[in-house]
């Protein structure tokens, strides 16, 4: 078995780039953790490794026929097989190479981003956790699999949502997102289980046969795609747990871009298309899944409306996409989602790269603010992120515009015209708040002179280097790269849907009669963005939103919908007020009281009876003369 | 008389018997030298205790390594070793908890004749319950470990010590009360003389009705030390109590000691009065789950916390062996392993703490990762383990009881799974609240764990990681003892 394992290229690649990663980690903690540059060279050179080795998977297999599959055994327990390997398809290639990519891209902005801190060799040890469990998660060959990777990226995520552990909002939003994201975990757990008991075996492509509806009932499918769906519910964000990923934000920037943007939240999604004809098995929970999807989308897009911090516009519109996603999963193309994860995964990164460099810069997360230092002096950002976020917005020829036309397209095949009509208004919010923030920052109406001359000379990329508080050449050329991605991957949508969906599988979203929807889509979209100019852009504009002149509408969306209140009130009065304290009380009165009680009454007995030996004669004689006196009237009488 | 080649079993109990001797011989102040002592003679039984679990012969299986000395012979007792898949693993967390135990304590100076003497004391009854096949031994080296418990707390301990050592004494008395008539219940009704395990279990010794009878008796016996539900407030009190090699062994060995009493002599003399009374302990053991981790949210005291953690712990280890499946019995055999390693872990670092800022009350610590990032580390990596992160060992354990607890039982198993978010709620606030945040100027000055006091806290958190990453090496040897065990039953 050795030996043919390092004879197969395809196998040998597949572990180097999926475990590679985990040995730096390991190295980094136990090791290196004293010396800040050679953990970042260990951990970007295990992750270039990978990339390496993703791109040739990708492009060894581009014509793959069948699935390739290697398992190995990790824990065998009676009846229970747990299996460790890998299952390559064009699904779990894509995703290994988007994944790879990113966390390349990301871990090299690091550099620049992150000097100086210290816990640098921390950040890229976790950064090196990430990336194994990422990546073996993606190619996982089963659920069990899937699942205890998936954990693992949830834990990177709280290690690196808390990385400024110091600052008790930090620590706060990490406790927040393991602890949320494990609640829908339990329900994708319990659904592994329903689906393990009643159909035997969790290999995803056994999962994904027809096999499975000869031998679950309709119900037991709906039941358990609806219980595994929780872990979509709960890593992407989807309404009701969608409030955790904000609050995620607390973490450095770099891994705002890629974990709680492209590659991490977006595992649900992946997780949705890696078991798609599963959950396809049962319309009921498909229904379901588009109606969370559709509220998510446009409840998320509703907070990114009012919101003044930067990087909370973007992870509002992360959830909002993501729910887009899902929405396309649920109204049945697989490639739309498949196809949307793919974009959105270059030009969020990109945004919140771009991000990054303001914050970075201004050292100030609202957006108006870094209008007014002179925001739009940084060219390579600026430029960047207004090409994203025209992406983001869907606006041809950009990557977005090519995935939310085919996400539009089966959303039209609906019967119900409302999923559409989501879509449509979505895809308007969208666009406003995306110009919303992008007007504010090319076009700020109180320019502070001072800054203005400070900032305003030295904002190129290239060569503020020198500059201390300038952009690093490492954190630019990230973005050039993610921009150009952007610019071009729109053009590859046939070669990508023939590679993930097959030749028969092609025109399943975009057909001739739905050449309306592009004209009103791009139409909806651009009046977005016209009104942002009117109210952000253009000269003398009020820089007030329609929303915020509505006092409560503006309220609530700010509050997020108080959905965040209800849960404080939950803990607060439920789980801690009510049951814990109940539970505590019942430990410490009505058992240990118990207890202690029962103690009491035998020394108090003994007490009692120790009057019996007091040692003075008469008392012993009477008691004597007592019993004595009964004993001889019981046998009298 | 039947001896192995060479009598490795005996060697380990012997190695802290002549550890407990050489060091009441050593005059009170040579502190330095009993420290060594103790370290050497804890070193042998660790080494002894790690081989014997890789040099058991997986194919053969069985109980093997067996030593059998006739001893009364009128009532047919004997001195008699073996070990099994079931034992293996306990042995090897008592040598490991031991020898790491011995050496967080280090930096003792008060009374440290006396305290490693009622430890090795303490360790050879423990040893001797997890490889003695007779009844009567059993019993014997069970009550031996429990007695220094008492002294070890109320000499060394803190936080109402008296109180505590009192109330774990209590307890554990009245679980001998249930165990001792248990057993000669089984002794008279076999009709056989003998104490031999080995003869006693054959099946049909004992008629169902006995069996149902002895089995309640001797579960409640065993699973008051075990912290089952609802007789667990001992542990807590007891866990604040004991000092940190004693909170380390109590909670990592000892209550293991319970749970393999109820395996050893509840299951396998009465396995149809435990296919009886299976639902019962799946009830009790939920209710510890859900209970213990809701209980530990409203603790402020950090050995309160684990204390509680653990009781929702060795809940797991409870409905593992209410399932009546491979799968079930192996998950709890693991999670005994599993959670001793984590809670001496746990209790090790939170030792350090307590000996540095002379507290343990969460709202007094904060930003302790600035602090003493090596100390706050080790106790992170146990908070993971206490809340089933992946590649930790409790996480196989418990992977494996709640697939079996949900087949047997979907909904106590349901509602045991859905305490993992409590559990996690919980330790993950302890680990905000402690070690995060604003560091504690008055803490500035303390110095963070040394190279020589981490020791102990690496090969603990060594055996996490290994057995996270390779559970097989762990489940291949439990499921020697547990498939044949329950391809048997009738």
């Amino acid at each position: 078995m050795t030996s043919s394992f390092f004879h197969n290229p395809t196998l040998l690649a597949a572990a180097v780039a999926a475990l590679l990663p985990f040995f730096t980690f390991a190295l980094i903690m136990v090791f290196t953790r004293p010396y800040p540059r050679l953990s970042a060279v260990l951990s970007i050179g295990a992750v270039s490794v990978s990339l390496i080795c993703a791109i040739f998977l990708l492009g060894s297999h581009w014509h793959l026929e069948e699935p390739i599959q290697y398992t190995g055994k990790w824990m065998i327990s009676g009846d229970i097989h747990i299996p460790f390997g890998f299952l390559l398809d064009q699904l779990s290639l894509l995703m290994l190479t988007i994944v790879a990519v990113i966390s390349f891209l990301v871990q090299v902005y690091s550099l620049g981003y992150m000097a100086g801190d210290p816990g640098f060799a921390r950040y890229y040890a976790f950064q090196s956790l990430f990336a194994w469990a990422m990546m073996t998660m993606s190619i996982a060959p089963n659920m069990l699999q899937f699942y205890i990777f998936w954990e693992l990226v949830g834990l990177a995520s709280y290690l690196l949502i808390g990385f400024y552990y110091e600052k008790f909002s930090a620590s706060e939003a990490g406790k927040k997102a393991f602890v949320m994201t494990r609640f829908g975990d339990i329900a994708f757990f319990l659904g592994l289980l329903v689906v393990l008991l009643h159909f035997g075996n969790l290999n995803i492509q056994d999962m994904n046969s027809v096999d499975v509806t000869a031998r679950m009932s309709p119900a037991l499918i709906t039941l358990s795609a609806i219980l595994i769906f929780g872990g979509v519910v709960g890593k992407s964000a989807q309404f009701p747990l969608l409030t955790w990923l904000p609050d995620a934000m607390e973490g450095p920037t770099p891994v705002s871009a890629l974990l709680h943007s492209a590659t991490m939240v977006a595992a649900g999604v992946y997780m949705f298309g890696r078991i798609f004809p599963f959950f396809s098995n049962s319309a009921v929970a498909m229904t379901t899944f588009l109606t969370i999807g559709t509220i998510t989308m446009l409840l998320a897009s509703t907070m990114a409306m009012v919101t003044r911090d930067i990087k909370q516009v973007w992870a509002y519109s992360t959830i909002s996409q993501l729910g887009f996603m899902v929405m396309g999963l649920a109204a049945g193309s697989y490639f739309a989602g498949i196809f949307h994860l793919t974009t959105h995964a270059g030009f969020k990164a990109l945004l919140f790269l771009c991000s990054g460099v303001f914050i970075h810069e201004y050292e100030t997360n609202d957006f108006f603010e870094i209008g007014k230092y002179g925001g739009r002096g940084l060219k390579v950002p600026i430029i960047c992120m207004t090409l994203a976020a025209a992406a983001l917005s869907g606006l041809p020829p950009l990557s977005g515009f090519f995935s939310k036309e085919a996400i539009m397209g089966a959303l039209a095949e609906q019967h119900n015209p409302v999923w559409l009509w989501a879509g449509l208004l979505g895809a308007f919010l969208t666009a406003y708040y995306s110009f919303r923030l992008i007007f504010s920052i090319l076009f700020p109406k109180k320019v502070e002179a001072v800054h203005q001359a400070e900032h305003g000379g030295h904002g190129h990329g290239h060569e503020a280097g020198h500059h201390h508080a300038g952009i690093y050449w490492v954190m630019a050329w990230p973005l050039i790269i993610l921009a150009t991605i952007t610019l071009v991957l729109g053009f590859f949508h046939t070669p990508l849907e023939n590679f993930l969906v097959g030749h028969h599988g092609g025109g399943e979203a975009h057909g001739g009669h739905h050449a309306w929807l592009l004209y009103v889509a791009v139409g909806l979209a651009l009046s977005g963005v016209g009104l942002a100019w009117l109210e952000f852009g253009r000269k003398g504009a009020p820089q007030v939103g329609f929303v915020e002149k509505v006092e409560p509408i503006s309220a609530l969306f700010a509050n997020r919908w108080y959905i965040d209140r209800f849960y404080r009130l939950f803990l607060d009065y439920f789980i801690y007020g009510t049951v814990s304290s109940l539970f505590t009380r019942n430990d410490r009165r009505v058992i240990d009281g118990g207890i202690d009680g029962m103690c009491r009454a035998t020394v108090g007995t003994g007490w009692a009876l120790s009057f019996l030996q007091s040692g003075m004669l008469q008392y012993n004689l009477m008691v004597m003369f007592a019993v004595l006196a009964l004993v001889a009237l019981y046998f009298f009488f | 008389m039947e001896f192995a080649n060479f009598p490795f079993l005996s060697a380990i109990l012997l190695s802290c018997v002549v550890g407990l001797l050489v060091i009441l011989f050593i005059p009170d102040e040579r502190k330095m030298l009993i420290k060594w002592v103790s370290l050497v003679f804890s070193g042998i039984a660790m080494v002894l205790s790690i081989y014997l679990f890789f040099a058991y012969d997986k194919t053969k299986g069985g109980f093997q390594f067996v030593e059998k000395v006739l001893w009364v012979k009128s009532l047919g007792i004997n001195y008699h070793n073996a070990v099994d898949g079931f034992s293996l693993p306990m042995l090897m967390l008592t040598g490991i908890v031991l020898f790491t135990g011995v050496l967080t304590m280090w930096e003792l100076e008060t009374r440290v004749k006396e305290f490693f003497a009622f430890t090795f004391l303490l360790v050879a009854g423990v040893f001797g319950v997890f490889m003695s096949m007779d009844l009567f031994f059993i019993f014997v080296w069970y009550d031996v470990s429990l007695f220094p418990m008492y002294p070890l707390i109320a000499i060394w301990g803190s936080t109402r010590k008296e109180y505590g050592a009192m109330k774990l004494t209590l307890y554990l008395l009245a679980g001998s009360a249930l165990i001792l008539p248990g057993i000669l219940y089984l002794f008279v009704n076999s009709g056989l003389n003998t104490f031999n395990l080995v003869t006693l279990m054959q099946p049909g010794t004992f008629t169902p009705f006995q069996q149902k009878f002895a089995f309640i008796l001797l579960y409640l016996g065993f699973g008051i030390l075990a912290g089952v539900w609802p007789f667990h407030t001992w542990s807590p009190v007891g866990h604040v109590a004991a000092p940190t090699a004693v909170s380390m062994i109590h909670a990592g060995v000892l209550m293991k000691l319970g749970a393999f009493g109820v395996l050893r002599v509840a299951i396998f003399l009465c396995p149809e009065g435990w296919q009886y009374w299976a639902q019962l302990m799946a009830v009790l053991a939920t209710c510890g789950i859900v209970y213990g981790a809701f209980v530990g949210l409203a603790q402020t005291d950090l050995k309160y916390v684990i204390g509680y953690s653990s009781v929702s712990h060795m809940g797991i280890v409870g409905l593992g062996l209410a399932t009546v499946t491979v799968e079930g019995m192996n998950g709890a055999v693991f999670q005994m392993f599993a959670h001793g390693v984590m809670t001496a872990l746990f209790f090790s670092s939170v030792g350090y703490i307590y000996d540095k800022t002379h507290t343990k009350m969460i709202p007094e610590l904060g930003g302790m990762s600035k602090t003493m990032p090596v100390a706050s580390g080790y106790f992170i990596v146990a908070a993971l383990a206490g809340i089933g992160v992946p590649c930790l060992a409790s996480f196989w354990a418990e992977l494996l009881v709640f697939i079996s607890a949900f087949k047997t039982y979907p909904i106590r198993g349901a509602l045991a799974i859905c305490a993992l978010v409590v559990s996690a709620l919980f330790m993950l606030r302890v680990v905000q609240r402690t070690f995060y945040g604003e560091k504690r100027d008055e803490f500035d000055h303390l110095p963070d764990v040394s190279f020589g006091l981490g020791i102990p806290r690496m090969i603990l958190v060594a055996v996490i990681v290994f057995f996270g990453l390779f559970p097989s090496v762990m489940i291949d040897v439990i499921q020697v003892a547990s498939i044949p065990f329950i391809n048997g039953l009738p």
